[in-house]
């Protein structure tokens, strides 16, 4: 088609250009992502400029494809994505067979995609492994335009494919107009979380400069502008590209002084039009971009010379472009000049052809279309069926937020009068039963968290004579409630359904149930035994109720264990996995496996036990076709469990199977979590980089209940590197933003805290802040304090905590009560957690040190600690005990592991933080005594903070000091110091 | 060029800005700073109608954060987020201010014109701004931090508790305020308007306040309908825009 009217040059973006092609390409590291989101007001030049990157990044052999986003609301899922496909296998030549076939195949697959669990899930899975074949080994760019339109589903395979869980490296460009990100749009709090990501920019695009602008205009008009001409172009463009150029036109063109602003410019040039095109223009505002040329003609009903002579003249004037998959106008400002050019007739009119034309054709969004066209045509009748057929098409998708907006389009056309008198001649379309429609509409919004409007949907067809009994309504509005979080109407809601008369023994059991699941929510566990006990025997009566047992059993265990009976719990959940086994559901028997691997290794802490009934279960699951939710969801807790017994190479085999399955969201969280967990204790800063990143990606998306966990452990990596800062900052977000109730993560947030204060301390990172620890230490007691009343397992857990919180209070107090550090390495060691153990012996051993008291104590101490962080692979843990060792001169002896234990694995890489080995010349007269002096002297610590530091007195320091002098030949500390440097340089 | 818009101090209002405060101590910080900047901010450095804002907002953020690290709201990441979201507006919108943009939103550019003078009464000032973010961004917060939290505005719930419980941070604060700003002729006209003074400021905040709340409902039913959204923007910013310069004009400053 004729879109290629003399274009203006792209003027004062090379910069841009340049940024855009290295982020999205050549800084993009193997196996990661980038992403780049533009943003601009409207005609800034956001999608010329996406243009031009695009084909630089094709012609560097990147596969880039490109989509845009619709504005006729949530059309249908992932239609950007479906669209670039089609677009890009439609540029493929006969050689590129293979991508062709790829491309098809990945179409194809959304056509034959079907509902069931976990669709939307196992969908975004194997949409990566689709991109994967298209992209053929080479770099994958998704381009995106317009994503303030973006669908829900295209969002959350953006956040998805950026985490890296799809295991596929791409990039991702994408466009947004400023405006739209005013005010509540969805996608402003995403991308205010992802511009703190190091992969991902946020791109404010400027209007051009005053020279910029200049040079613009003149490219435009052939000549330079006269002083007066530019000044014009800059006042009444402001530098906005596409004011400037359109300006720059109506100069050059001689039609100065009519055009004072861009809609009269194109007021003007419509005025302009020949008649068909004129009618042409019109056609393609009102349809869906891009119109097809078919339907166009159907549309205008031109004969085909005509028509062609028709566009071609909206394109010279500027107002149409065209390509291969069909029209779309110039710029959103022009379907704004015509919007009021025709009467309301006219337009319905011009959507009843389109409906039509459509009715007998198949097209992209076909049914979406169809339903937009007959609703505007003034008829809602025929608009009805389109919607719900949208709705259907969408809930195969999974996409539920798209599905409810149909299904609530449906139902404001069930109620619509028809505008246009129904046609006799044509037979009366189908009649809905209303009831119906409620159902599927709260349903929906049910799914994709439109809670309060689920319910309000409840209510209308509470009020239908059609409507569901009341038990089941009862049932339904609790439901519904819980999944709100509103607890106290909900449980209202399932005693009512208890209560109701129509309430069938299946009912009772299910409404029972669930009760008694909701009260062990809220802690309320003496009643939630009892309601579990009630439905347990419910359910004994009723046929297939396995689900039933299996969460009533569930709630029974659970509330045995805190309220200190955990073998009649564990019993009761045991019999329950037996209960499925015989009867249930592949998902009841993957339920009962979870809760009782939760159960033992949660509150009762039997965790070997806990991660056997894990693994189990999740070879289990997987014999049972459920590998990718449930399978993901038992191997996340076997992980937990063997992080804490302190069996981390099993562990680590363990998440990398689960994240073989390339889950996502929730499921995701939880892995990568846990992965990143290992990789701080093993001191693997950059792995632990990146699973933080991934989290914090797809948490972008929504999901508060990881951001605590993922902030313990950005402190905790902080800590490790030595930027107590960091790890003050995480721990202060944390607790400003975790629930008083929660003793766990608070009493977990305030060790990380106190740590980190304690450690800034001792090795005077940054100064101590006071305000901090005075605040650390209300927090210590607060939750000291609440953990009375909390059950039995909570309190264990967090006791633990405690005690380490009471011993870091002791280092910043002074030089740590090695009492308080062996309480604490007790009660570690009694939970059977290894690291946290290992690490309190080595503070104690520290403080007993600094004390110069019990010193074979101290070395027994350390040679334990060093053995158990050597067992578990923790390096920094462990070259921190080797440095301590090694200042108090303590030999740890490096034995391999006693026979019968797990065999010791081998350190993942050499430690960074090791004590630099002395091998060369100039220090070899040195002992290594005098060796860690004068790398103290270098430092520039006086004797007697060398005496500190090594725990000798100032006076022998003084001893080595002149002796190093002597074998060294110097007189100073200054040329002691150089010499160390100087070999220290030489060794690395 | 014309003078940039912050005169001297604009290189570093520009470099603070560039800064996305995460969490509640972030935003204190970062209001901490803008503080200090902007009472160098000439002619009117000290008396900057916009600093008297920025100081009384400073001041109730800090409350709130000490509210979160006590254990005062029920549900903290709600109350933690809503701060960092509403806080984000009003960087937001002075970013806007900074580039000249045409997007800075009405309700805030009628406070951020008076910058430069003429010298606006501190009472009046810093009601302005209370009016811009509460009238114009706190409702669009609210739905911005529900919906990422896969939340609703409720009423009676924990999160709506939370946010009323602000309202008496606001009561708490502004009363001790208006005591700061006391000089002689305005100790007179306290005696002559008695509480009547008190009572407009502590009304104003709580009665918009709750109409911030209904706001968020209303946008919340009609966040998805991008025209729907954009309309309810236009609608409150205007609102916003008029009882601001009312508060600017010299009626405001009798008011004080």
């Amino acid at each position: 088609m004729a879109s290629d009217v003399d274009t203006a040059p792209l003027v004062g973006r090379a910069d841009q250009l340049a940024a855009l092609r290295s982020a999205l390409l050549d800084d993009v590291a193997q196996g990661h992502t980038a992403a780049v989101f533009l943003t601009g007001e409207s005609g800034v030049g956001k999608t010329r400029l996406l243009a031009e990157v695009s084909a630089r990044l094709r012609d560097a052999g990147a596969l880039v494809l490109t989509g845009t986003c619709l504005d006729i609301g949530d059309a249908s899922p992932l239609h950007p994505l479906r669209q670039a496909l089609r677009r890009f296998d439609a540029e493929l030549t006969a050689a590129q067979a293979r991508t062709s076939s790829a491309v098809r195949g990945l179409l194809q697959m959304f056509d034959d995609e079907t509902p069931g669990p976990d669709g939307a899930g196992a969908l975004l899975e194997r949409v990566s492994r689709g991109l994967h074949l298209v992209a053929g080994g080479r770099p994958l760019v998704i381009v995106l335009d317009d994503l303030q339109w973006v669908d829900r589903s295209t969002r959350q395979l953006l956040l998805y494919l950026l985490a890296g869980l799809g295991d596929l490296q791409l990039s991702v460009l994408a466009a947004i107009r400023a405006e739209a990100l005013q005010g509540a749009h969805p996608l402003r709090r995403v991308l205010t979380e992802l511009r703190r990501l190091r992969s991902v920019r946020v791109v404010d695009l400027a209007p051009l400069d005053r020279a910029d602008t200049d040079r613009l205009a003149a490219a435009v008009v052939g000549r330079p502008l006269t002083p007066d001409a530019a000044e014009l172009v800059w006042q009444r463009s402001g530098g906005n590209p596409f004011v400037a150029e359109e300006l720059a036109r109506a100069l050059r063109d001689g039609r100065d002084g009519l055009s004072d602003t861009l809609r009269e410019i194109f007021l003007a040039r419509v005025d302009a039009l020949p008649q068909h095109a004129h009618a042409v223009v019109h056609a393609v505002a009102a349809g869906v971009e891009p119109v097809e040329h078919w339907l166009l003609a159907q549309v205008v009903r031109l004969p085909e010379e005509e028509l062609i002579e028709a566009v071609r003249a909206a394109v010279a004037h500027r107002l149409l472009v065209g390509a291969d998959e069909g029209y779309r106008l110039r710029h959103r400002l022009v379907a704004e000049v015509l919007a009021h050019e025709l009467l309301p007739a006219e337009r319905s009119a011009l959507h009843r052809r389109y409906a039509e034309a459509l009715t007998s054709a198949t097209a992209e969004l076909h049914q979406a279309r169809l339903a937009h066209h007959w609703r505007l045509a003034g008829e809602p009748g025929r608009a009805l069926p389109a919607a719900m057929a949208a709705a259907r098409e969408a809930e195969r998708l999974h996409g539920y937020a798209e599905a409810h907006r149909h299904w609530s389009a449906a139902l404001h056309l069930a109620d619509a009068p028809a505008v246009v008198p129904p046609d006799p001649d044509r037979a009366t379309p189908v009649q809905v039963d209303r009831a119906e429609l409620l159902e599927h509409a709260a349903e929906a919004a049910h799914h994709c968290g439109e809670h309060a409007r689920a319910l309000a949907l409840l209510e209308e067809l509470a009020g239908d004579p059609d409507g569901p009994p009341a038990c089941a309504l009862h049932i339904r509005r609790a439901r519904y409630l819980a999944a709100a979080g509103r607890s106290a109407p909900a449980e209202a809601e399932y005693r009512r359904a208890l209560a109701a008369a129509d309430c069938t023994a299946r009912e009772r059991a299910t409404a029972a149930a669930h009760l008694a699941e909701l009260l062990l929510h809220l802690g309320r566990y003496a009643e939630a035994g009892e309601q579990a006990r009630e439905a347990l025997q419910l359910a004994a009566t009723v046929e297939g109720s396995a689900s039933e047992v299996v969460l009533a059993s569930a709630a029974l265990g659970f509330s045995e264990a805190f309220l200190e009976d955990p073998d009649a719990g564990l019993a009761v959940m045991r019999e329950a996995v037996e209960t499925a086994e015989r009867s249930g559901r592949p998902e009841d028997v993957a339920c009962a496996y979870l809760h009782l691997a939760e159960l033992l290794t949660g509150p009762l802490n039997i965790l070997e036990e806990g991660v056997v009934v894990a693994r189990r279960g999740a070879e289990r699951v997987a014999e049972l076709g459920l590998g990718r939710t449930w399978e993901t969801r038992l191997l996340a807790i076997a992980t937990n469990g063997l992080f804490r017994v302190g069996q981390w190479s099993e562990a680590e085999k363990v998440v990398a199977a689960a994240l073989r399955h390339r889950p996502s969201g929730a499921d995701a969280v939880e892995l990568l979590l846990a992965r990143c967990r290992l990789s701080v204790g093993y001191g693997d800063i950059e792995a632990s980089d990146r699973d933080l990143e991934a989290v914090a990606t797809v948490l972008a998306g929504g999901g508060a209940r990881h951001v605590l966990p993922m902030l313990i452990l950005r402190a905790g990596l902080a800590m490790w590197e030595g930027r107590h800062d960091l790890a003050r900052q995480a721990v202060q977000r944390g607790l400003t933003e975790s629930r008083s109730d929660d003793v766990i993560v608070l009493a977990t947030l305030a060790w990380h805290g106190l740590r980190a204060e304690a450690e800034a301390h001792a090795s005077r990172t940054i100064a101590v802040d006071e305000t901090a620890v005075r605040r650390l230490r209300e927090v210590v007691d607060r939750v000291a304090r609440k953990s009375q009343h909390a059950g039995r397992p909570v309190r264990y857990i967090v006791d633990g905590f405690l005690a380490l919180c009471a011993a870091e209070l002791s280092r910043l107090d002074g030089r740590g009560d090695p009492e308080l550090w062996a309480r604490s390495a007790a009660e570690w060691d009694r939970r059977n957690h290894p690291y946290p153990a290992a690490y309190s012996r080595l503070r104690q051993a520290e403080a007993l040190l600094a004390r110069r008291s019990r010193v074979a104590t101290a070395g027994k101490l350390l040679r334990q600690a060093y053995q158990m962080a050597q067992g578990l692979g923790a390096v920094p843990l462990s070259s921190e005990i080797r440095t301590l060792a090694g200042r108090a001169r303590v030999t740890l002896e490096e034995r391999p592991s006693p026979a019968g234990g797990p065999p010791a694995p081998a350190p993942r890489r050499p430690a960074a933080a090791l004590p630099a080995e002395p091998a060369v010349d100039e220090l070899a007269v040195l002992t290594a005594r005098e060796r860690e002096v004068l790398a103290a002297v270098a430092e520039g610590l006086t004797n007697k903070e060398i005496g500190q530091r090594l725990f000798i007195s100032e006076r022998t320091i003084g001893v080595h000091v002149s002796h190093i002098f002597d074998k060294l030949q110097v007189r100073t500390r200054v040329q002691a110091s150089a010499i160390f440097l100087r070999n220290r340089v030489e060794q690395s | 060029m014309t003078e940039p818009v912050w005169g001297p101090v604009h290189q570093d209002i520009v470099g603070l800005l560039a800064d996305h405060p995460a969490d509640v101590p972030a935003v204190v910080d970062h209001l901490t700073k803008l503080q200090d900047l902007l009472v160098r901010l000439p002619p009117l450095e000290a008396s900057c109608p916009l600093a008297d804002f920025n100081k009384l907002y400073l001041t109730i953020t800090s409350t709130v954060l000490d509210g979160l690290y006590d254990d005062r709201f029920a549900d903290p990441a709600f109350l933690a987020r809503l701060d960092v979201e509403f806080a984000a507006r009003y960087f937001d919108a002075l970013r806007f201010w900074t580039e000249s943009s045409p997007s800075t939103p009405k309700a805030w550019s009628c406070l951020f014109q008076r910058m430069r003078g003429p010298d606006a009464r501190p009472l009046p000032s810093a009601a302005a701004g209370v009016n811009a973010h509460i009238n114009f961004d706190l409702p669009f917060a609210v739905v911005t931090t529900l919906e990422s939290l896969e939340s609703e505005p409720v009423d009676d719930s924990d999160q709506h508790h939370d946010y009323l419980e602000i309202n008496k941070i606001f009561a708490e604060r502004i009363p001790e305020l208006r005591r700061g700003y006391l000089d002689h002729w305005q100790l007179m006209i306290d005696m002559v308007n008695g509480d009547i003074d008190d009572w407009y400021q502590g009304e104003l905040v709580e009665y918009t306040r709750n109409v911030a709340w209904r706001n968020a409902q209303k946008i919340w039913r009609c966040r998805h309908d991008p025209e729907a959204r954009e309309c309810e923007r236009t609608r409150l910013d205007d609102n916003a825009a008029l009882l601001g310069r009312l508060l600017l004009s010299p009626l405001g400053a009798f008011l004080q």
